[in-house]
């Protein structure tokens, strides 16, 4: 797998976005919606083509990060296992301060739940870090027990991809203040469409619903995007990150 | 928060029928009926599908301390999720109580009864077969039966049972400041989860190098100590699983309430 990068899932991967991307000139998207005064249907050509190359480009990307090394995984793990104890703790703790506001406002704690899929990304800089640590978060939350059981992992699958995303469309090549932020954002967003549809679906008006998702995702910049970077420049200067990409990176003293 | 992660470790053996599921099924049951759940607000599909998980608990296996112990924090999120739109939920029908901007109607109170229902039929299947699933069997089943990588599964499993060792090493570092005269304030008790961060992922290096020194990550064919079997009872377990989403969906389709959310 080292010396061969295009077997395999890398090879579908390739295959299904160029796929993706035909399948999106052909049949074309909708005439009804409209974004800045330009109908979608005006611009299916260009988001089939952006579809198709971003898929092959980060495809390729997975491949030059190259494969998860044991320390990699066990180092993700652990991170999750942090972030899961930090759950339990606020699943308790944050549960007079959700009763307390009326969404959409409460969605401003929700960033605390996000900050293991930054925090892992930007530690071990590997494909799927972030959807990885955030699961692992998600389950031991579930394990020690709280009000939403096993929907919390599919919970933190859908956090983590949302993050994921970010990491994935910078090609995993930046791990800056910038990339954190927008990976926190992309979480936030994630799990305020998720909230909204599945919890306030009869509560909040569309009105609120747009501002639940953005306030979910001004707390996924600041409590998950930015506190994971200080946080990561923290532990990068103990020299505990060492081992990792992301210690090799660190500033010499 | 050692109480919360009481008994993470062990898992008491029990004997019922749905208690000894393979995990991987419980897994499935849960997830589908949350599917059925999530796709619709309705009174009558939630009802239903409540009603139905109400029917299986006994076998369950869990005592009703333990049942209480372990969903009474459900209640916490369903209860005021159905209040919030009791009262501030779109208002539609005749208006039973009015004081201000502050309406309740007909259709905002059954919404909050659907919404409080949903939640509670969401959440009870997840809580009450995580209770008696064990972290062990989970991963096992995790790797062998659903077939995910199991590098991953197995340092998942490793790092879980670090937690045991940081509940200790919290313990020591807690003396070692004290020793020192550092005080309980808040950034003293930040400063030390960020010690415990630093000693956690030490920890995790070295058991990485530990683990690959056995072996650990080798390309080569995995073996199990543990194996993990899904038999004809564990597909009955998930049948019914389907069943509990399929006959309360129908239900509510039935009673023409069932509406789908995303319309």
């Amino acid at each position: 797998m080292r010396n061969t990068p295009w077997i395999g899932p890398r090879l579908y991967g390739a295959v299904a976005a160029v796929a993706l991307a035909v399948v999106i000139y052909l049949v074309g998207l909708p005439e009804g919606i409209s974004v800045f005064d330009t109908t979608l249907a005006d611009l299916t050509l260009p988001i089939a083509l952006f579809v198709g190359t971003a898929g092959v480009a980060i495809t390729a990307a997975t491949a030059r990060a190259g494969r998860w090394r044991v320390v990699d995984i066990v180092t993700a793990s652990v991170l999750g296992v942090a972030g899961g104890l930090v759950f339990a703790v606020w699943n308790a703790a944050s549960t007079p301060l959700r009763d307390a506001m009326v969404p959409p406002t409460s969605a401003i704690i929700v960033g605390v739940w996000l900050f293991p899929a930054v925090l892992g990304a930007l530690v071990v800089r590997k494909p799927g870090a972030a959807v990885y640590t955030e699961l692992v978060a998600a389950a031991l939350s579930a394990l020690v027990g709280n009000e939403w059981g096993f929907s919390t992992v599919w919970y933190g699958l859908v956090e983590g991809m949302g993050a994921e995303v970010v990491f994935a469309l910078v090609l995993y090549r930046r791990y800056g203040l910038p990339t954190a932020l927008f990976a926190g954002a992309g979480a936030g967003v994630a799990v305020g469409l998720l909230d909204s549809l599945i919890y306030y679906p009869e509560t909040l008006g569309a009105a609120g619903k747009l501002a639940y998702v953005l306030i979910a995702m001004g707390s996924g910049v600041v409590i998950a995007g930015l506190g994971s970077w200080l946080l990561t420049r923290a532990l990068a200067a103990t020299g505990t990150l060492a081992p990792l990409a992301s210690g090799r990176s660190a500033e010499r003293v | 928060m050692t109480a919360l992660l009481d008994g993470l470790d062990i898992r008491e053996a029990s004997r019922a029928p749905l208690a000894r599921a393979n995990p991987a099924a419980k897994l499935a049951v849960a997830s589908v009926i949350s599917i059925g759940l999530i796709l619709t607000v309705d009174p009558v599909t939630a009802g239903v599908a409540l009603a139905l998980e109400l029917l299986a608990l006994p076998f369950c296996g869990l005592s009703p301390r333990k049942m209480f112990r372990s969903s009474w924090i459900i209640l916490l999120g369903a209860i005021p999720a159905g209040l919030l739109t009791l009262v501030f939920g779109v208002d539609d029908g005749a208006i039973l109580i009015g004081l201000g901007p502050v309406t309740i109607t007909e259709g905002s109170l059954s919404s909050a009864i659907a919404i409080t229902l949903r939640i509670l039929a969401i959440g009870l299947p997840g809580v009450v077969l995580l209770a008696t699933t064990d972290p062990t069997d989970l991963a096992d089943a995790l790797a062998q039966n659903l077939h995910l990588p199991h590098r991953f599964v197995l340092s998942a499993l490793a790092a879980l049972r670090l937690v045991g060792l940081l509940a200790q090493e919290w313990q020591t570092l807690s003396m070692a400041r004290r020793a020192r005269g550092f005080g309980h304030g808040l950034k003293q008790t930040l400063g030390q989860v960020f010690a415990l961060l630093v000693i956690a992922i030490r920890r995790g290096t070295v058991l990485a190098t530990t683990m690959e020194a056995r072996g650990f990550g080798v390309d080569a064919p995995r073996t199990w100590a543990r194996p993990s079997r899904f038999t004809w009872f564990d597909g009955v377990v998930v049948l019914g699983g389907v069943l509990v989403a399929v006959v309360s969906t129908a239900a509510g389709i039935w009673a023409g309430t069932w509406n789908l959310v995303l319309t």
